[in-house]
Formats: C-alpha cells, structure tokens, sequence
C-alpha cells in the first residue's frame, strides 16, 4: 500500500512537471510546424518539420534584436559586477558604520517601482540623446541588478573564512591581493551564478526596453511585444521568434538553479 | 548565525599587520562602497526625486502649446477621484495577493512532493523551474495564444470536447486570465527556494517528533513549518518585489483592458505617461505607487530587520 502511495506520488509529480514545462515544449514545437499545422484542432503531433519560419523571423531582422539583447545584458551585467562586487565584499568583509542601513537601503532601491522613475528618465534620456540607444538601457539595467548582486555575493562571501584572509595577510598580501588570489578562487561558483541571474534579469527585463527604445536599441521582449501586436496571427514564426528569444536564458538557468537558490536563500537564512 | 561571521567581527582589528601600514589599517570600505552608493543615486532615487517634482506640474507632451505650469496637488486631486484609479487599485492589490498565495501553497505542495527520492529528479526538476526563466512577454503571448486562444488555444479545444461554449478569457476574466500567467512563472521559483528549505531540515527533529508520537500532520505544522519560516519570508519578499511591478504579461495580453479591468499600477502609469503624454499625472500616480508600496515593504520591514538581526546575533 505504501508503495503505492510513493508510486502514485511520483507519478503524480511527473505529470505536474509535464504540465508546466508543456508550454515551452509546445512553443519549441510548434516553431517548426507550417503556420497552416500550427492552428489546427485538436493539435497535431504528427507534422513535417520546417525551418521556413526561422527563415521568415530572419528576414524579419531578428538577428538584429537579439545582438541588441547579447549587448545590453552582457555589457550591463559586466558593469554591475565591477560596481556591485567590491560593495558585496566590504559589507561582508569590514566593519561598516550601519551595515544594516547600508544594506537595507541598497535593497530598498530594488523595491522601487520603475513606474516612479521611468517618466524622468524617458525626459532625460530624451535630453541626453539616449532615448533608443544600447547604452541608456545598460546603465539603467545595470542599475538594477546591483543590489541583486549585493544580496547574493554578501551570502557567498560570508561562507569565506575570514582565518584563511588573515594568514595571507600575515604573509604581507595586500587586501586587493588577497580578494583576487583567495578570496575570489572560494567564490567563483557564486560569482558565476550570480552574474548568469543578473543575465536573466537584464535579458528579459520589458518595462525600461519598451518605453525607451524603439527600432535601433530594441530588445528581444520588446521585438515579441511589436510582433505579439503586428503579426499575432502567425503563430508558428511567433513560436520560432519565441523559441530564440528564450532558449539563451532557459538554457543558463538550467545550469544555474542549484547556486541560485543557495544564494537567493543563504544570506537571509542561515541562522 | 555564525560563528563565522562573530570571529570576523572580533579578528577585524587583529587583520591588520603593521608592515603594510595604512592600507591595512584602514580598510578600503570607502573606496568599495562608493561606487554602489553613486550609481544607485544617480540611477534611482535622483529619477524618483524628479517625479516628484513633475508630479506637481501640469505638463502634457501632446500639447506643447500649453507649456508647463505649477499645479499644487491638481494632479493628485485628478488620479485620485478618477474611479479608475480604485479599480487599479484594487486589481494590484488582487494581483500580488491572489498570486503570492498560489504561489506559496502550490510552490509547497510541489516542493513536498520533490523532497522524495524517485528517479530523474534533476529533470523533473529543470522541467519544474523553466517558466521562472521565460520573458514575461513570451509567457503572455504563450498563453494568450496557445492556452486562452478562443478559436485554436486549448481552452477553446477542451471546451470543443466538453461540448460547451469556448470562454473567451480575457473579454470575461482577464485578471483571472493574468493571475494564471504570473502563477505559472513565480510557482516555479517558490518550489525551488521552499524545497531548499525542506531540504536542509535536520533529520533529527523529524526523528525526535517520531518519537515523540507525533503524526506526519502534526510533524509538518510542529516541525517543518516552523523550520521553513525564514525561507518563506525570503520568497515571499522576493516574491512580492517581482509581482507588484508586473508588466510585460498584460502588456501583450489585455493592454490593460477591458477598460480597466486588468490594468495594475505599474500599467496605469504606463498608460497616463506613453499613450496618453500626461507627464504630470503619470508622475503622480507614480508617486502614489511608490509611496503604496512602501506601505507594503513596512509591513515586511519588521521581518527583513528581523533577517538581519539574527544573521548577526
């Protein structure tokens, strides 16, 4: 009877987990039917592959949106880490005057909604000539994973013993050379994750991208919004315009849930 | 917590060693800090500033004839007797609620039933966790087309095999509709963080209730709910920082509507500010937003101060 339960349970569980990866399962699928296969009902498994939608979304310029997405994630994620790590390691590291203050308000900026901030900043992007550039949309994107970067890295360096930073200081390192020679080494797993999440973040973040870009800066999520809008009705090349736009994080968190949550958790948690 | 961090506190004044002299003795917290502290400035709380500041102007781009004048509270005054302003309101609030709680009792169902061993877990798993990891915009428009699509989406193909009338979802429920979306994104990352939690639970006290006579109901509400607090307060406020300011799902499902029936605050500034070019009644409601959600972060002040206190006694 146990054994039933436990069989039961399990196939339950598979059944769950099907049922919620079914709609990417689906949009990849449905990628390479015909539009005519793609709204039949009830819905065909059965169907000859075709790339003609890929070659459709080419013609359309996707590759275009998706190095404009490469760029702003990249670069910004970059920018974030070089701002946000060194903050991360003196809040764990030194004694700083209102640690918690500092902390919680660094927090505090990730809680502020981008409905407060983003009609100033379309102004004054709208002055500085950055309204649909690349760069606009880094600094902003940067800007918002940095305190992300600083909850998750304070949790990874906590984990660092501060004995073993101490010898090599008794040994005449100096701080920078004991960050980059030992202390880094201890949490490069972290920092990888870490900056894989921020990647994420910047990659599918909509709200900035589609109020201040339009054509050259724009975005993936905003390239999906405008064909959502144009050319809703051709499912299968929408589905193939899905499928490149979320393959590239898909795939980055699958690599990266176990540290993710590790570091998502550890820094509030641990007890 | 942790020993770890109490003997870094204490062997602070000790790191230093006097042949390096000052840089050492000084640690570089400035020059680490800085940085952080400018940039979020600059990149937030100065635009936060300013939209105070315009959220007293009458200001509309679509009539430059008009210029921009001083208005008092003229804009708030405006936001807030609009009755739409309360249905917003009110969607948000049913928003984040409705989906927190889905969120937290199927991300528990679904993380007690990953805590067992059976075979192919890590891609149960992966399977569970990829919503977490899609854009918004694709899992509006993957639902909207695929699941609620009224003439080929399988809503429309399971109302054909139940013989009754396809539910056009988004014309009769569109919040409903995009409460399913969010849910089907955020349940994913409540299993994953809540079975973390489940995972590091000390087998020892599921042993010491046995013993002590409780039953699996009794163990879960005496043992494992308490041991699972402080997890549920870290997803919950991750949770809620994420879905008070959704907006790429009713983006490209709803644009908010009918009228206003699914459009949250997030998107009502988004429509006063960018379809409608009222840069002073955007503001306002803007800082009406931030200022209800700090309302919602106090509430959650007591448990984040908690956190850290506890991370340092």
């Amino acid at each position: 009877m146990k054994k039933l339960t436990s069989g039961g349970l399990t196939f339950l569980t598979y059944l769950l987990a099907f049922l919620f990866f079914f709609p990417i399962l689906w949009v990849l699928i449905t990628g390479f039917k015909s539009e005519g296969e793609a709204v039949i009902i009830p819905p065909t498994i059965a169907f000859k592959p075709t790339l003609e939608n890929y070659q459709v979304i080419f013609d359309l310029g996707v590759v275009g949106y998706f190095l404009n997405s490469v760029t702003a994630t990249l670069v910004s994620t970059l920018i974030a880490l070089l701002i946000g790590v060194p903050a991360a390691y003196a809040l764990t590291m030194y004694r700083v005057k209102r640690r918690d203050d500092i902390l919680f308000w660094i927090i505090s900026t990730r809680f502020l909604p981008i409905a407060g901030v983003i009609i100033p900043l379309y102004l004054i992007f709208k002055n500085l000539n950055l309204l649909d550039s690349l760069t606009g949309l880094i600094i902003l994107y940067a800007g918002m994973n940095i305190p992300l970067i600083i909850w998750m890295m304070r949790s990874f360096f906590n984990d660092v013993s501060f004995e073993i930073i101490e010898a090599a200081q008794i040994d005449g390192a100096t701080g920078i050379q004991s960050f980059f020679q030992i202390v880094l080494p201890l949490v490069r797993p972290g920092l990888v994750s870490t900056a894989l999440l921020s990647m994420v973040f910047a990659w599918n973040e909509f709200f900035f991208a589609v109020t201040l870009s339009y054509h050259k800066a724009a975005t993936l999520p905003v390239y999906m919004a405008s064909f959502m809008t144009q050319e809703g009705l051709f499912w299968a090349s929408m589905s193939a315009a899905a499928t490149i736009a979320i393959l590239p994080v898909l795939i980055l968190g699958w690599f990266t849930q176990k540290q993710l949550v590790r570091g998502l958790t550890m820094g509030a948690v641990k007890g | 917590m942790n020993q770890n961090e109490a003997v870094q506190q204490n062997s602070k004044p000790r790191r230093v060693s006097k042949k390096k002299g000052k840089a050492l003795n000084n640690p570089p917290v400035k020059r680490l800090l800085l940085p952080t502290v400018v940039y979020l400035i600059i990149a937030t709380q100065i635009p936060f500033i300013v939209t105070i500041y315009y959220s007293f102007q009458e200001w509309n781009l679509m009539r430059p004839d008009k210029g921009v004048t001083f208005t008092w509270f003229t804009n708030f005054i405006k936001a807030l007797s609009a009755p739409s302003f309360y249905e917003v309101a009110m969607n948000t609030l049913i928003l984040t609620t409705s989906v927190l709680m889905i969120c937290f009792v199927c991300g528990l169902l679904l993380a007690l039933l990953m805590n067992r061993n059976f075979v192919g877990k890590g891609i149960v798993r992966t399977m569970f966790i990829s919503p977490f990891f899609v854009m918004p915009t694709v899992s509006g428009i993957i639902w909207k087309t695929m699941v609620y699509n009224p003439s080929f989406g399988f809503s429309a193909y399971f109302a054909n095999v139940f013989g009754v009338a396809p539910y056009d979802w988004f014309t009769q429920n569109p919040l409903l509709a995009v409460i399913f979306i969010i849910s089907w994104m955020w349940i994913p990352f409540f299993m994953l963080i809540l079975l973390a939690g489940l995972q590091s639970l000390p087998m020892e006290l599921i042993e010491a209730a046995q013993l002590d006579g409780a039953n699996r109901l009794q163990q879960f509400f005496n043992v494992t709910i308490p041991h699972l607090v402080r997890y549920i307060e870290v997803v919950v406020l991750l949770g809620l920082m994420f879905i008070l300011q959704v907006f790429g799902e009713i983006y490209v499902t709803t644009s908010g509507g009918p009228g206003f029936a699914s459009t949250n605050l997030s998107f009502l500034v988004y429509r006063t500010g960018f379809q409608s070019w009222d840069v002073g009644g955007a503001s306002a409601i803007g800082v009406i937003t931030v200022i209800l959600t700090i309302v919602m972060m106090l509430l959650m002040f007591k448990v984040l101060r908690r956190m850290f206190k506890e991370e340092q006694a």
